[in-house]
This record gives structure tokens, sequence and C-alpha cells, in this order.
């Protein structure tokens, strides 16, 4: 009998503990004045060692008016991040990339910092290119401070080009799509170096932006609510992408993976052009070759596109704040400081007149500087909406791979059907 | 057995062993090539030169020892637990008739049903709420309690022991502890080093409780810091990388080695006295 | 005294109970809860009813990726089980270094996932792949394995079957179980290797086969890092589990992620039952 007792007791217990802990998890954590940020990345081993070692710069600088403590997250970085949160132990900073910055505002995790932004003595809005500092913009507020910009250039072979007698695009080339989609004609089953080669490669990437861009259209317009796949210039724009496959102006798709990386090919000397981000370090890469391997590399700006402007798909992140520390001064002041310090360690800086920095950061780019110039100018993202993560699925796999598969696919009607299903979930919106 | 089927059983093992092999050798290699003999076309299967160099930079990159040393401080503890306290509910599951044994065991058989991605944020709600963060605690805790299906494999063990072992026991007199240290632990040897094992290597290879659970660096464990050789923003160290795997897979390799005489260390079933 | 021996097996599980109620009982209350919110996970949850299992059943993503699921469990269940019995067999003799085979066969199951996902890239690559420059060596056309819709549920297979080793453990823990004379018995009334296999080693087995069924279905349905690593054309490698992840942390939708497990829970459940109810037939107990 006692036995029994005990185990009742010991029942009653567990779910008195497991009550309480429901109780505890439910109620957030008091809000103190504090001096110590947490500040979240996904920055990881070599990359962490940089991170730390700024982080390590601006608290000295701060006098001990503030302190950064770093938090590594080194895989499933969102999952980490959203978890967190809903445990209401959200970290004070953390970097975002541009296309779920609207989604997290819109949840309500992030602080709005547009006063603090605008009203700045160190760093404003209007220091940024235009086309980056829009990335963490949604609904008219600013929710982060940019704090990398690695917008797309051509990457050319100009040993391939010259071998074969075609003329290189000039670092500020005012090149069109169709101009460029000529040169990849040059190369039309030319052998270079014993393989047959291509003018390009596209599986994939670039992504969807930059082919909609190309034509003058977009995807989403400023507002944030009207969708505009259905326009004449969006679907225009796609008709180049349609162009390269059914003329073979890249390798076929599931080609392309045999190599591994679709930048393979451009490193193999299989591609005469390759769009990559400023930061991709084929410099390095082609230098650390066999002799017999090595090729001199060209760099122009993205084709200009039919509305005059060189776009080009900017992959750039934002430092966010969380809700918590909305209004906060000193929060914000070691936000700013250490976005600050972030310039001087990854290409590109978002800011103008940082352009000296880039030789600092990364000297092998001498002879793209000309090109990096001409295209932070045109650095942009689309408008992303909290829908956005919906609607690119349907653009990847209904429209964008099913083009790569087959030339003869109706784009324009897919696209318009995207445009309502797109729509619809607009329209949801609360 | 003849020589010729002794030959042919040679040559068919071996052969399976080196396809179980051959990704393990890809990887092995690929942790002695130059960086620019990585990504080949066609793939490269020796190095042309072996270079230490990735194992450098690996132990540069991370403390991969006292990542592992971290991994055992949780491995261990949790090994004792699940393994132990598992064996004691199966033996209660299997050699029992009490009321509510089969509803409550079909409940244990579903608690291993519903993805854990699912149940993985309110769990660290409560963790976090009790003031667990950045703690090996939840991640050990739990053990305490056996592992559903620890207890399922054991409980199966357990079933199939002849009813006449425990039975001649209890007649001694032997209170039902000492039935199960006695009679069911000696027997079950090769069925507790298996979970022994595969409690391990749980620890050993998760990544996302892991990285739920832990913030610091000084408490990273051997898969974190796998996970430190790629990021967004920063190139993949393939070198590296398969470096640290290698240098990871050595105590599991060991260990399983030390442990497999046990999977085939019979009890002398005649042994026990009845 | 019988009755309160039996009873005493309630204080045995009793930590497992325990340990029921603090860590699993509350966050599965919790998501059955989760399950009929909009929850986003960063916000706040907002009480739906079953809408979210509505939604699910009309999904087209549902559907295809139960298909996808079913489709590899119903051919990977029974093709792990018969693999990795057979390996059980062959390395349970002991010759010499059959120790060292045991731990080679065993290997795959110790390494994670990625791993594993990252090296099959390589080894099923279409044009500069392991296994195709086999088949070309056979001056066979290898097809385009991840590539090609059709090809897609194999190459998975081929992983599931290199990964067999997995469940070796259990099944040599119990092969060295079976008494040696009764294969004495057998050899002395002249039964060859297969009868042997066929009439001593396989119905002795069967508790542990069941355990592997039992846990094979569990596993098949619930697929996911060498999937979520690799895809696969036409979405075919898009498994129940993968789009569950991707509804929960891709897009935020973790309500209906959840009803989604559930959904999964109740389809595992009830095969299990079946299983279960036929294990008087074929399962083998003292």
């Amino acid at each position: 009998m006692k036995k029994k007792v005990s185990i009742r007791k010991v029942l009653s217990l567990g779910l008195a503990l497991a009550m309480l802990t429901g109780l505890l998890s439910g109620c957030g954590k008091e809000e103190k004045e504090k001096n110590t940020f947490t500040f979240a990345t996904w920055a990881a081993g070599t990359e962490l060692e940089e991170f730390q070692a700024i982080i390590n710069k601006v608290n000295e600088a701060a006098g001990g008016e503030y302190k950064i403590e770093v938090l590594s997250i080194p895989s499933d970085y969102y999952v980490k991040i959203s978890t967190k949160i809903a445990a209401k132990n959200c970290p004070d900073f953390f970097w975002m990339t541009q296309e779920l910055i609207s989604k997290y505002a819109q949840m309500g995790a992030l602080a709005n910092i547009t006063e603090q932004f605008q009203g700045s003595e160190n760093l404003t809005p209007d220091m940024y290119y235009e086309g980056v500092v829009a990335s963490s913009m949604y609904d008219g507020s600013y929710w982060g401070l940019p704090w990398i910009a690695n917008p797309l250039i051509v990457y050319y072979n100009k040993d391939m080009f010259d071998e074969l007698g075609i003329a290189c695009p000039g670092p500020q080339d005012d090149w069109t799509w169709e101009e460029f989609l000529d040169v990849c004609r040059k190369f039309s089953g030319q052998e270079y170096r014993g393989n047959t080669v291509y003018g390009t490669v596209v599986d994939g990437w670039p992504n969807i932006e930059t082919f909609i861009w190309a034509g003058g259209g977009d995807i989403i317009a400023e507002d944030g609510q009207t969708i505009l796949l259905s326009n004449p210039e969006a679907q225009k724009g796609m008709g180049y992408l349609q162009t390269i496959v059914a003329e073979n102006l890249s390798p076929r798709y599931a080609e392309v993976a045999s190599l591994g990386d679709n930048n393979v090919w451009f490193e193999k000397q299989r591609v005469a052009m390759y769009f990559g981000g400023m930061q991709d370090n084929f410099e390095n890469k082609i230098a650390a070759m066999g002799e017999d391997e090595q090729f001199q590399i060209g760099y122009a700006p993205m084709p200009m596109c039919d509305d005059g402007g060189a776009w080009s798909f900017d992959w750039t992140a934002s430092t966010v704040m969380a809700k918590s520390l909305e209004g906060n001064e000193l929060a914000y002041k070691a936000l700013e400081a250490v976005t600050q310090a972030f310039f001087e360690w990854k290409i590109a800086p978002p800011v103008k007149d940082s352009l000296e920095n880039v030789l600092e950061i990364a000297p092998q780019k001498a002879a793209a500087m000309e090109t990096i110039g001409y295209t932070m100018e045109y650095a942009r993202s689309a408008n992303y909406i909290p829908e956005w993560s919906d609607i690119n699925d349907k653009l990847w796999y209904n429209l964008y791979v099913s083009l790569l598969n087959d030339a003869n696919f109706d784009y324009k009607a897919k696209m318009n059907e995207i445009q309502q299903y797109s729509e619809g979930l607009v329209s949801k919106r609360q | 057995m003849g020589q010729a089927r002794l030959v042919l059983w040679y040559v068919v093992v071996c052969l399976g062993a080196v396809i179980m092999l051959l990704p393990f050798a890809w990887m092995i290699s690929t942790s002695f090539k130059a960086e620019n003999e990585i990504f080949t076309v066609p793939i490269r299967w020796l190095p042309s030169r072996i270079t230490l160099q990735n194992y450098a930079k690996a132990l540069e990159v991370v403390p991969i020892f006292k990542c592992m040393l971290n991994t055992l401080i949780i491995a261990l503890p949790k090994i004792l637990g699940e393994v132990l306290v598992s064996a004691l509910v199966a033996f209660g599951f299997a050699r029992f008739e009490f009321k509510g044994r089969n509803t409550m065991f079909m409940i244990m058989l579903a608690t291993m049903m519903l993805p854990y991605e699912v149940t993985m944020i309110p769990t660290f709600m409560v963790w976090s709420g009790l003031g667990f963060s950045d703690s090996y605690v939840p991640l050990v805790l739990p053990a305490f309690c056996g592992s559903a299906s620890f207890i399922f494999f054991l409980r199966m063990y357990f079933e199939t022991v002849p009813k006449d072992y425990e039975e001649a026991a209890w007649i001694d007199g032997a209170r039902n502890m000492t039935v199960f240290r006695t009679v069911f632990l000696p027997l079950a040897k090769p069925a507790l080093v298996t979970i022994c094992l595969w409690s391990f290597m749980g620890t050993w290879n998760d990544l996302l409780g892991q990285l739920i659970y832990i913030d610091s660096q000084e408490k990273y464990t051997i898969q974190l810091a796998l996970a430190s050789f790629s990021s967004m923003t920063g190139e993949t160290l393939w070198g590296p990388l398969m470096a640290a795997s290698f240098m990871a897979l050595i105590p599991v390799i060991a260990l399983l080695l030390y442990a497999q005489k046990y999977f085939m260390e019979g009890v002398k079933m005649g042994g026990i006295k009845g | 005294m019988r009755q309160k021996r039996q009873r005493a097996g309630f204080y045995f599980v009793l930590p497992w109970l325990i340990g029921l109620c603090l860590f699993t009982a509350l966050p599965m209350v919790a998501a059955v809860y989760i399950s009929m919110t909009d929850w986003d996970i960063v916000g706040n949850a907002k009480f739906v009813g079953l809408e979210n299992y509505i939604t699910l059943f009309k999904a087209e993503e549902f559907v295809k990726s139960l298909w996808v699921t079913v489709r590899y469990a119903v051919i990977a269940v029974p093709l792990i089980i018969a693999t990795s019995l057979t390996i059980a067999v062959l390395v349970s003799k002991n010759h010499k270094g059959t120790g060292v085979f045991r731990v080679i066969y065993y290997m795959p199951a110790i390494v994670s996932g990625v791993a594993v996902a990252i090296v099959f890239k390589w080894i099923l690559d279409p044009s500069y792949g392991l296994l195709n420059g086999i088949l070309a060596f056979f001056h066979i056309q290898g097809p385009d394995w991840l590539y090609d819709p059709d090809w897609v549920l194999p190459s998975y297979l081929i992983m599931a079957v290199w990964g067999a080793g997995g469940s070796l453990l259990t099944y040599l823990a119990a092969l060295k179980d079976i008494p040696e004379d009764l294969y004495g018995a057998a050899m002395i009334d002249g039964a060859n290797t297969l009868q042997k296999v066929r009439f001593i080693t396989v119905p002795l087995m069967t508790p542990i086969i069941f355990y592997n069924l039992v846990l094979g279905i569990i596993g098949a349905f619930r697929k996911f890092t060498d999937a979520y690593v690799l895809g696969g054309a036409g979405k075919e490698g898009n498994f129940y589990m993968v789009y569950l992840y991707e509804e929960a942390f891709g897009h935020y939708r973790m309500g209906y992620a959840t009803a989604l497990a559930w959904v999964l829970f109740v389809i595992i459940l009830l095969l299990t039952f079946i299983v279960n109810w036929t294990k008087k037939y074929w399962v083998y107990s003292e």
C-alpha cells in the first residue's frame, strides 16, 4: 500500500511540474535595461573568426557603453532563429537575407528602425546605393541595415574570346540582352581546347528576377500588392530565357550538374560567359590551378534591360533588430557601429563612396573595379513581400524548371496562371 | 565447409564490402587531396600528391578534439540512462501482465511516430521556460526515462527468453530485481551492447537537437563543428570538411571494432541453473 | 502472490511513464492544439479549428508527396529487410576477418544522412558518376538518375539498399541466439543451406524481423535527410517529410505542418496496428 501512495505522489508531482513549465513558457521574460546584446550570425569556422574580430573591435571602441556577444548558428539558421523567437528568446541582432525581411516584419519579429535610420548622423539611407537599401524596406519602413551587396556581373573567358576571334564586351559596355544573345550564338558549335563550348550557362541560375527584369518588367510592383507577371515586359524578359534554351546557348539542364555546380563550367573553360556575384572568387581559384588550365578573366556589366537599366540582381543581407528593442537608442547605436565595421569586411560594401574598400578587402578584383563601380548603381532586389516563398516556389518549379526542360513550354500562359495565384495570396493578406 | 565454398564466401563478402566502403574511400581520399584536385572531371579517386594541409586547416578552423570531448560528455550519461532504464522498462513490458500493459505499450510505440520537427519547438519552449538555455541538460535528462525504440527492441528480446528461466529463480524466492539482474541482463548482453552503440551514435550524429539547444562555441559538439565548415556567405571548405569528417569517424569505427565481438558472443544458455 | 508479482511490472515501466508525462505528453498535446491553429512560429497562433486538415486533403502536393513516400515504402521496406538479413547471415559465420566485415557492412549506418547524400550525388551523377561509369564499362547507357523523374525512385532505393546494414546489429544479436544444435540436427536430416535458412533461421528470426518491419515502416514514412539534400526531378524526390519541413520552416506554416504530422502519425499508427495484428500468424514466440 505504501508504495502506491508514493507513485501517486510522483505522478502528481510530475503533472504539476509539467503544468508549471507550460505556464512558465507562456510568459515572456522581463525586459530590463541592458547594455549587452546578442548577435546571431550564420558565419561559422574561419568566417566566424573574422566576424568575432570585428565584434571585438566594435566592443573596444564602445568603451564599455555596450557589449555585443556572438551567437553562431552553423546550420539550419532560420530554424533556430524562429525557434528562439517562438520561445521569447530572440537574439538582439541577427542577419537576415533580403527575401525574408518582409515576412519577419509582417510576423512582428523585427524592430522598425526607420526613424533612427533616417535621423542618424553616421549612416543614413541616402548613403546607401538606392537599390540595395530598398531591400530592407517593407510597407514604407526600414527593418534592417544592409551590410553586404553582391550583385551580378558577367565574368568572361578572355582567352576563349580572343582565340575564337570574338570581340569582348567592354568593362562598362552598354550591351543589350539581344546583343548578349548574339555573342552567345557566336560560340555555338565552337570547339575550344578539345571541348564543345557554349556562350553561357543557365540552370536556374541566374535567378528568375534577372530574366523578368531583362524585358523591362518586374514581379511585384513597389506598392507590394500589384503582381506584374502578366505584363508584356515581364513576359518578354522570359522570352530571352526561352531563346537561350531553344537555341542551346547553354548546356542542357541535366547536363549542367554533371560538372558539380554551374560555375565549374566557367572554371573548366566550357562556357565563355558566366553570371557571377562580385564576391565569386574566380581570380584566386584560377591562380591556384595548373599553368595549362589558367586563363585570363574579363569583366562586363549585366546586359542592359529593355527599360534602359543594366539591372543586376543583388544578393544582399541586412542586420535586423529584435522587436523588443524597437526605439532603444543604445541598441541602435551598437547596430549602426557594427554595420559600419562590416563595410570593411566583405565585398561589396553597400554604401556609396566606399569603392576603395573593395581593393583593400579583395586586391585580386583590381581589374574588375570599373565594372564593379558601374554595376553598383544598378544593383537591386525584387520587391519581396511576405507571400514571396509561395510565389517563388511556383516561379521556380512550374515556370523556370519547366522552361529549362522544354523550350516549347507555354511560359506565357504559366506566368498568367501564377499571376492569378499570387493575386489570390496577396488578397488574403491582413 | 568446403574450400570452394569458403572462397566463394570471401568473394561475395569482399565485393559487398567494397561497395559499402566506396563512399568512405572517396571521403578519405578527398581529405588528402590538394584543393584543386577535389572537384575534377572525371572524378579522381586518388590524390596525385598526398597532402596533410586539409587536416591542419580543419584543426585550425574548429577545435575538433574539444568538440569530441563535449559530445562524450553528453553521450556517456545518455548511454547509461537510456540503456539501463530501457532495459528495466522492457523487462516490465515483456515479463509481467499488469493492467494497461498493452495500451501503454502501444502509446509508447505511438510516441515514435510523430515527427520530431513539430514537437521540437514546444519542447524547446518548455526547457527554455525552465531556464535551461545553452545547456546539455535538455539533451541528457530525458534519456533517464528510457528510449521508446530501445524499449521496443529489448522487450522483443526478453520475450523470447523461455519462461522456465525466471520461474526457476522465482521459486527460489528471488526478488524481481534479482531476476532481472542475474537472469535477464546477462542474457541480453549482445542486445545491450547493440543499444549502447545506437545510443552513442545517436548522440554522435545528432545535429538538429544539439543545434537548437547549444549556443556557445565552448559547448560545441562534433556535428556542430562539422557544420561550421560551410556557410551562406563563406566558401565551403570541402577538403578540411572531409578531413574533419574522417577524424570524427575514427572513434566510432574504433568503438565498433571493439564492440563487434560482443554481438556474437553468446551466453551459454545451459549455463543458468534451473 | 502471482498477481502481486504481475503488478510489479508496473513499477518497472514507471520511469518511462514519468518521462512520457514530463517530456513527451506536453509537446504532443501542444502539437494537437498547434495543428488547429494558423501559426507562423514567430508570431501568435490563431485558432482555426479543423481548417488545416481540410486544406491538407485538398492540396495537390499532399497527395503527390504521400504517393512518392508510399511507393518508396512499399518497395524499400521489404528490400531493406531482405538485404540486411542476407548480410547478417553472411557475416554471422566465424571465418577469419568476419569481425572486420561486420564493421564494414555496418559502417553506412554510422555516418550522418547529409554526408551520405553528398557522396551519392557524385555516385549517381548522370555524366561522370561512378555508377554510370560502371554501366558504361558494360556498354550500358546509364539513366540520368535524380534528373529523370522516372529514375528518382530507383535512385533512392539504391541509397536505401546501401544503408541496409543499419539493422545488421539487431539480426546478429538474434542470430547468435539460435541454438547450434538445431543446425546440427538439420545437418543430420540432410538439409542444405537454403533449407536451413528457410526452416530454422527465418522462423527463429521472425521477432526481430517484426521489429525491423515496424521500425522500417516508421523510417520509410519519415524519410527526410538525403531527400532534403538531393531532391529529385519532377518533385519525385519530394517525400512527405520534405514537404512537411518546407511548409514548417520554408513557408512558416507551422500549424499546417503539424496537421500534416498528425496525418502521418495516423497513417503509421494504422499500418503498425495492421502489422501487429498479423503478428500472431507469422511471428515465432515461446
